[in-house]
């Protein structure tokens, strides 16, 4: 079976189209954006405005005991805070497919479309790649968007203390631009697989969202001091998350099999 | 090979057999009935023939498409109403059609006319902008039903196709099957609606994980006749003398008329006779034949003994 470049376009039609008339879902996906933009740059702020404060010290101190007398605390703490959010920052692109993919696949069950859909010409890549692209598209629109508004963010409130750009810098470029997609895919992958295997769409996402956990776990691990995690670490992490990807995308293939959705679901 | 050929069919979900053995041809213009009672393996038969499941055993050739080695050209030709409308409710008609338009690969700008003209003639026309959450259970139907032909299939199965349609709206969908068959096009209809399905085809199988039976419905209804005996008086008082003849018939009887089921044609004689003897006075005694109705739940009824 040759695969068709105009069914799977015709898939991503359909699911944006639907997507952009889901005003519960655009809602709960602006929700995690706002949150993840927001937060550090008043975070930042703070810092920047309480940059004498003499508990700042004690802190950077517990994460860098050789920080020279003369250095800024805040302007440390400022630097560790944009570093360990890129960790939480990458929650948006892995949670964002999540939401759009459990609606759009498991969605089909529910609302009883999935048997006059597989009855079309359509194959299972086509409807993988039509789906996957339907989320993987805003989820990474909405991930770019967010980092121009949190770098332009960062530098307005960071500079009266900074005299010049903090962002965007290369840990935050590289992994915007590279590592997010990768864990958007990573992201609508799992929400692909998880809803050919149940039901109802809400079930897919609380499960799926599940993955997020390790992500949030790391950067616990940064804010305890035990790990640190640079631009080799992103590095590293992007390129497991990338045979991630690729073991999930045949596994979705496979799942979205005709016959075991139709015998199971239709 | 055009309409559909199915030789020795067979679906096997594990252990359990849904379906087996089935056999037999449609002829392209034919509207062909496909009757039996719930979880008797009739979607299983449609699913396989449309290309969603593969068989387990023997051989099915749609329009030309082999069921087990070409189901995608397969679902090309063929158009599926399923049980359920199916459709996507925060988008208007339009988009909910031109979806599988673009699944089939059309050319809208010529694909367009063609369904515009179903959807005027199932009474849409006008109402393609607006979103099908929005419409009643009868539209969501009718608008499935033009879905089914966006891609001008040859052969077409429709599960329940008047599900949920006032009377009026049941009459235009029966006289488009008619209109779709009579332009040569092989037309399966899956229904509980046993007088929909005595209307429009001219044959009928009914499954019951195998075949049990098919013909044509005329010759089916003509397998069993009935005696339409009306009587002065209250008709129920004859039934115990009916029903202690040699032949033992089944009898239903209200207000004056007694409908009496003949194995035999022969054994109408011996039931007037016994009902003069019981005292009756007759009036009229029609032969009829039974209603593909009585014929199909004698069969299950047989098959369940």
């Amino acid at each position: 079976m040759a695969f068709r470049p105009r069914r799977a376009l015709a898939v991503f039609w359909k699911d944006f189209l639907d997507l952009r008339k889901n005003v519960g879902l655009l809602v709960s996906m602006a929700v995690l954006p706002a949150v993840m933009v927001l937060v550090p740059i008043v975070v930042v702020w703070t810092y920047v405005n309480t940059p004498n404060r003499a508990d700042l010290r004690s802190v950077a101190q517990f994460y860098d005991p050789t920080l020279p007398l003369g250095a800024s605390a805040a302007r440390f703490l400022i630097d560790k805070t944009l570093t360990d959010w890129f960790g939480l920052f990458l929650v948006m692109p892995v949670f964002v497919p999540i939401l759009i993919a459990s609606q759009s696949v498991a969605g089909e069950k529910e609302r009883r479309t999935l048997e006059p859909l597989l009855a079309s010409p359509v194959t299972a890549a086509e409807l993988v790649a039509g789906k996957s692209l339907a989320a993987l598209v805003p989820a990474v629109v909405i991930t770019w968007v967010a980092f121009i508004i949190f770098c332009v963010g960062v530098d307005i409130v960071a500079w009266p203390m900074v005299q010049g750009p903090l962002m965007p810098n290369a840990l935050w470029t590289f992994g915007v631009l590279v590592i997010a997609p990768l864990f958007a895919f990573f992201g609508n992958g799992v929400a692909v697989l998880i809803s050919a295997r149940v039901s109802e769409a809400r079930m897919a996402q609380q499960i799926s969202a599940l993955v997020v956990l390790p992500l949030v776990g790391m950067v616990g691990g940064q804010v305890a001091g035990v790990l640190k995690a640079g631009l080799g670490f992103y590095a590293l992490q992007g390129a497991v998350v990338l045979v991630l990807d690729v073991v999930l995308l045949f596994a979705s293939i496979r799942l979205l099999d005709r016959e075991r959705l139709v015998s199971r679901w239709g | 090979m055009s309409g559909i050929d199915v030789r020795g069919l067979g679906k096997r979900f594990g252990e359990r057999v849904a379906v087996e053995g089935l056999t037999f041809h449609v002829r392209p213009g034919e509207v062909f009935g496909l009757l039996g009672p719930n979880g008797a393996g009739k979607t299983t038969t449609v699913r396989m023939l449309t290309g969603l499941l593969t068989p387990s055993e023997g051989e099915a050739v749609v329009w030309g498409h082999r069921a087990d080695r070409d189901g995608e050209g397969l679902r090309k030709v063929v158009g599926l109403l399923t049980e359920q409308p199916g459709l996507y409710e925060r988008l208007t008609a339009r988009e909910n059609l031109r979806f599988f338009m673009k699944l089939h690969e059309l050319d809208e700008s010529k694909a367009w006319p063609r369904t515009q003209h179903y959807l005027e003639r199932f009474g849409l026309g006008g109402r393609e902008e607006e979103p099908v959450g929005g419409f009643s259970k009868g539209m969501r139907q009718k608008l499935a039903i033009v879905r089914t032909l966006v891609h001008d299939p040859r052969v077409i199965f429709l599960d329940e196709p008047t599900s949920g349609l006032d009377p009026e709206s049941a009459r235009t969908v029966r006289d488009a099957v008619a209109e779709l068959a009579s332009e040569g096009r092989t037309i399966v209809l899956c229904s509980h609606n046993l007088s929909e399905v005595e209307r429009l085809c001219e044959r009928v199988a009914v499954v019951k994980r195998r075949l049990l039976l098919m013909g044509p419905v005329r010759e089916l209804r003509r397998s069993g006749q009935s005696l339409d005996v009306r009587v002065d008086g209250e008709a129920e008082r004859f039934r115990n003398a009916l029903t202690s003849l040699p032949f033992a018939p089944n009898v239903l009887a209200e207000g004056m008329r007694l409908r009496v089921m003949l194995e035999d044609e022969a054994h109408a004689p011996d039931v007037l006779a016994c009902l003069v003897g019981a005292g009756a006075r007759v009036h009229s005694a029609v032969p009829a034949q039974r209603p593909l109705e009585e014929v199909y739940l004698d069969l299950l009824r047989e098959e369940g003994a």
